[in-house]
């Protein structure tokens, strides 16, 4: 009887029961670009939901703007999207410009050489910030190599910075009125001919290497697998997400503020604005990661031929900076957008009239982008989470603030 | 006499008589040497075994020296590929870096997660670690290099052994407690036991060829030069080449096919857990793998220690046999640092609906080629080069008519 | 199957062109530096490495230096402390002198013949009454040995980079200190500086500066010599 029993017992009921494993992907993780934490619901590799968490990089950035005068204001716009910092500074700089401009009583024209400058400064840093963007999405996909390609082309672009504003990464070059003249350079002198000569043979060297780098990583059928037709993002989606830049031209919308609403002199500038289009025979869709990641490879095309341009131009002479005395802008309000290598940047500036903000609001292009990334996420695996996230280009200090 | 020196105690080792290696090393080295008291008594069977631990401590202390090396020519080469300079601080040009990171690690706290199953944990390691250096015993190193054990099913004997692995991989995975390690230990285990098959599959189109499974002789068939290799043997081995060495890239888990440790998506895999000498032990493994399948392609497919020239010894001997892997290890780094890596499903998607079927496609043909030919016919080997040199050449213009145009859109 | 042939052939083919490009650059020469050990990396190729003007760490010229406390005010950080003393009304511890940095890095203060303004574009410059309490000690060991009353040097103009007017000083800087671990080298500060005292230096010394203490970090450029009193009446006595 009771070895009857004991045998009974022993019969194990196969009942496989498989639960949900919540995984915290993040903020120390290395392919989250920079501090961001994703929750994620598995079910084996499939991810049923992953949604992000940020704050992590949060410093304060607005609170802290308005205890600060405007110039003041500007290297701590170089600490948003640190990436493209010469960009970040124009969207501030072109906000208070702008209010300024609505006060009839203080006349001034941002000179003409500054505009060239800008112009010139700003294509390069979205060159670079491309450039960036290319490398750790090859490391995201697993090759590391066009990683350090790409650093190495960007360390020549730091160098061009370098000696025109005396810093690598947070620039604080383009001031209110102008840009800025801590290292000096004499218009039609030796050293602007020598500088420009310098980026001349960087975009020699460097118009090449793109192809080189949709030979290495763009048509490699093993990256073209990963990417294509993976977290497709319609143009309805990426409209109501609010996704600029690169990513709703990935998704096939035709939208460049640039070219668009253009500000500063850019409507001087022949180029276009490569979108996204169907590639059948690729496998490639309309809004998937390839299509954002390729919209990115041709706008650095896009970017060496406005800096030709003006390289073809030449610097016109005259001052770089406005003749302002003090930057206090009149009462009232304004937003300005501009178009950074993310997307489209805003400020909303709120004044008194006195030198420093009552309230200063950022519109961050990647904060937008990366809302998209619960919806995007829902059904695809761990490897394609990692694949979003670098084809949507998220700077965490831009997203955090 | 105690009963353990008797004749009989000590089940016969040798398979066939006079073929061990040990055996005749014991009769013809170690018995003339001996006073003639002793030398009548010596029992062979014991003198074979001491003589087979006695190398087998030889290969345990020197194999562990490859990785040591390898991992510095591994940073090299990637550094070469990046226009770096790679380590450059320890010794000379950097030479003793590994030999640093070793130390560093040995006095590296081995810390063991509270929550996870020791024993297993603890053992891990040692089962990766001994199955690598394991599949080295039936490597045939040289012509007049001792093997440890020579033995006549030696590719039957690597194939089971290096198999145990994942045994190791899921352990370390399932014992780490975590979540990430044990993603990976699953994502190995399903590569690995995927991987097997169109590596198994490949190898039997060269037994099939040699009729042989034993290491010796399979190197012992390639003897006629660079032609007789098994590569260009049939058209068929050819493509089984291929597929043999990116099976083996995914059983040794290196990019484009290393998932298990994939960095950027889960951490650093069924070793994230892992710290100080054993995560060494791990890494050692790696390496140890990595040329250890290097040196089964050579010998499978690459004529092994024999040279290019019948009757030269040009790539022949023991240093050609080391230059051939060497070759292959730097394809393997040169395959790393070109190719991003696989996603789970297109991993399987790539064994089980390209590599399968091929493999199984090239079993046939290389039957069909059995049947046609004779072993060894001269004929044969001409044919089979000039469908491969033809295959070679069409592909290259049907890619120059097709394929060449480049997968890049018109900017609009 | 067209496809399936299609799909292998594609693999192959790109893996190829990636190694392809992978192979090339396996010949090209290094781009990096071995940094600590090589500072060779200064100079490369006639070009300097580090651009002038590269935004380092500060450092103030304090005998240049007028206290007006521009720079700690633009300082988005407040990384700059300045606390000074105003004498009382119609005292002045110096009067108005003439800093004039020569090319070799020498400065000797003093008050120079002429117009300061139209001074460099003669040919030579004198210098009377040179201070002996600042500047150049090789210039000051010289007059000295020389004993020299009216403590007067003439220097080519060629030897002189800059020369800068000091106004009487009417006040004592007590502290000027910099904190390094706070500043954002965003380099506002040396932009509104009046006598372009407050500069970032461009060279390696600029950039290597690492502490194991923060509190090293913290710079301090107040010269309290600068000041002494007693000596400051006893030179105006001699005046």
């Amino acid at each position: 009887m009771e070895t009857t029993q004991q045998t009974e017992s022993k019969i194990i009921e196969l009942k496989p029961f498989t639960d949900e494993m919540v995984v915290n992907m993040g903020p120390q993780h290395p392919s989250t670009h920079g501090v961001l934490r994703l929750e994620l619901r598995l079910d084996g590799e499939v991810v049923r939901e992953a949604i992000p968490h940020i704050g992590y990089l949060h410093r304060c950035f607005e609170k802290h703007s308005e205890n600060l005068s405007y110039p003041q204001i500007i290297p701590f716009t170089d600490r948003m999207d640190y990436v493209a910092a010469m960009n970040q500074n124009w969207g501030f700089c072109l906000a208070v410009e702008k209010l300024m401009a609505a006060d009839e009583s203080k006349d001034f024209a941002i000179p003409e050489r500054a505009e060239y400058l800008r112009v010139l400064i700003c294509e390069l840093n979205r060159i670079a910030s491309h450039l960036l963007s290319f490398g750790t999405y090859g490391m995201d996909i697993g090759a590391f190599t066009p990683f350090l390609y790409a650093f190495r082309d960007r360390e020549r672009l730091l160098l061009l910075f370098e000696k025109i504003c005396g810093a690598r990464l947070t620039y604080n070059y383009i001031r209110i009125g102008g840009v800025s003249e801590i290292i000096p350079m004499e218009p039609g002198s030796i050293d602007e001919q020598n500088y420009l000569d310098e980026i001349e043979s960087f975009l020699d060297y460097f118009e090449p290497k793109i192809d080189e780098y949709n030979d290495l990583l763009t048509s490699n059928s093993i990256f073209s697998e990963r990417t294509m037709g993976v977290a497709v993002m319609s143009a309805e989606m990426a409209l109501s997400y609010g996704a600029t830049g690169p990513n709703i031209r990935g998704s096939g919308v035709d939208w460049d503020l640039r070219r668009d609403e253009p500000y500063s002199i850019y409507d001087r500038f022949d180029f276009d604005v490569p979108v996204a289009k169907d590639i059948p025979e690729l496998g490639a869709v309309v809004g998937d990661c390839w299509s954002r990641y390729k919209v990115r490879m041709d706008e650095m095309k896009e970017s060496v031929r406005i800096v030709r341009q003006i390289l073809a131009e030449g610097l016109p002479d005259g001052p770089v900076m406005a003749d302002l005395k003090a930057v206090r802008p009149p009462k009232g309000e304004i937003y300005f957008r501009s178009e950074a290598p993310r997307g489209e940047l805003g400020f909303y500036i709120v004044s008194d009239g006195t030198p420093k903000p009552v309230r200063l609001k950022g519109r961050s292009p990647c904060f937008s982008a990366l809302s998209a990334l619960q919806e995007l996420s829902r059904g695809l695996m761990v490897a394609d989470i990692i694949a979003i996230i670098g084809s949507i280009d998220i700077v965490m200090g831009e997203v955090d603030r | 006499m105690p009963e353990i020196f008797s004749e009989g105690f000590f089940p016969k080792i040798n398979l066939q008589e006079g073929t061990n290696w040990a055996t005749d090393f014991v009769r013809d080295v170690i018995i003339p040497r001996l006073p003639e008291a002793v030398a009548g008594h010596f029992p062979m069977e014991l003198g074979t075994v001491l003589v087979m631990l006695a190398f087998a401590g030889i290969f345990v202390a020197v194999v562990p020296l490859l990785p040591l090396v390898l991992v510095l020519a591994e940073r090299k080469v990637a550094a070469r590929f990046q226009n770096r300079t790679g380590p450059m601080r320890v010794g000379p040009w950097g030479t003793l870096q590994t030999l640093a990171d070793g130390i560093k690690l040995i006095f590296k706290e081995d810390y063991i997660p509270p929550q996870g199953d020791k024993l297993l944990f603890l053992l891990a390691p040692y089962i990766i670690f001994a199955c690598s250096f394991a599949v080295f015993a039936a490597i045939p190193f040289g012509d007049g290099i001792p093997i440890p054990s020579d033995f006549n099913i030696g590719i039957f004997y690597i194939m089971a052994i290096s198999s145990v692995i994942v045994m190791g991989v899921i352990m370390a995975g399932w014992s780490s407690n975590s979540k990430w390690s044990l993603l990976g230990s699953l994502r190995s285990a399903a590569q690995i036991v995927s991987y097997e098959i169109p590596l198994g599959l490949s190898i039997l189109t060269v037994v099939m060829l040699v009729e042989s499974l034993g290491m010796r002789d399979i190197v012992n068939s390639q003897s006629g030069g660079i032609f007789t290799w098994l590569i260009f043997r049939t058209p068929f081995t050819f493509i089984a080449f291929f597929i043999f060495f990116i099976s083996s890239i995914a059983e040794v888990n290196r990019t484009p096919f290393d998932l298990p440790e994939a960095e950027s998506e889960i951490v650093a895999g069924f070793h994230t857990e892992y710290s100080g000498m054993r995560f060494a032990l791990f890494f050692i493994a790696e390496y140890a793998n990595m040329f250890a399948v290097s040196a089964i392609g050579v010998t499978l497919f690459l004529g092994g220690w024999q040279g290019v020239l019948p009757g030269y010894d040009f790539l022949g001997g023991f240093p050609g046999f080391v230059i051939k892997t060497l070759g292959l290890v730097f394809m393997m780094m040169w395959l790393r640092w070109t190719l991003p890596r696989l996603r789970v499903d297109q991993l399987m998607n790539l064994c089980w609906k390209y590599f399968i079927p091929i493999s199984f496609f090239n079993i046939l043909g290389t039957g069909i080629w059995g049947l046609i030919f004779e072993k060894d016919d001269v004929w044969s080997i001409g044919i089979s080069c000039a469908i491969i040199y033809v295959g070679l050449i069409g592909a290259y213009t049907v890619a120059g008519r097709n394929l060449v145009r480049k997968p890049e859109p018109q900017p609009s | 199957m067209d496809k399936y042939i299609r799909n292998i052939y594609k693999g192959v083919y790109t893996v190829l062109v990636g190694m392809r490009v992978t192979i090339r650059q396996f010949f090209e020469p290094n781009v990096t530096h071995q940094y600590p050990y090589q500072h060779d990396f200064e100079k490369k190729q006639n070009v300097r490495e580090i651009p002038k003007g590269y935004r380092g760490q500060l450092y103030n010229r304090i005998e240049d230096c007028i206290g007006c406390k521009k720079c700690e005010l633009i300082c988005p950080v407040d990384c700059i402390t300045i606390t000074g003393d105003k004498l009382p009304k119609g005292e002045q511890l110096w009067d108005s002198m003439n800093v004039v940095h020569l090319k070799d890095g020498r400065e000797v203060i003093g008050i120079i013949e002429g117009d300061d303004k139209k001074i460099m574009s003669e040919d030579s410059m004198t210098i009377t009454n040179i201070t002996t309490r600042l500047g150049s000690q090789e210039v000051i060991d010289r007059l000295e040995a020389s004993g020299d009353e009216s403590r007067t040097e003439t220097f080519s103009t060629e030897e002189v980079s800059r020369v800068v007017t000091r106004n009487p000083v009417v006040f004592y800087l007590d502290q000027f200190d910099i904190d390094m671990s706070l500043c954002m080298y965003c380099g506002l500060c040396t932009e509104v500086c009046p006598t372009q005292c407050l500069v970032m230096k461009d060279s390696l010394e600029g950039i290597e500066y690492s502490s194991f203490d923060r509190t090293d970090l913290i710079f301090n450029f107040d010269k309290q010599e600068m000041y002494d009193k007693d000596e400051a009446e006893n030179t105006e006595a001699a005046d």
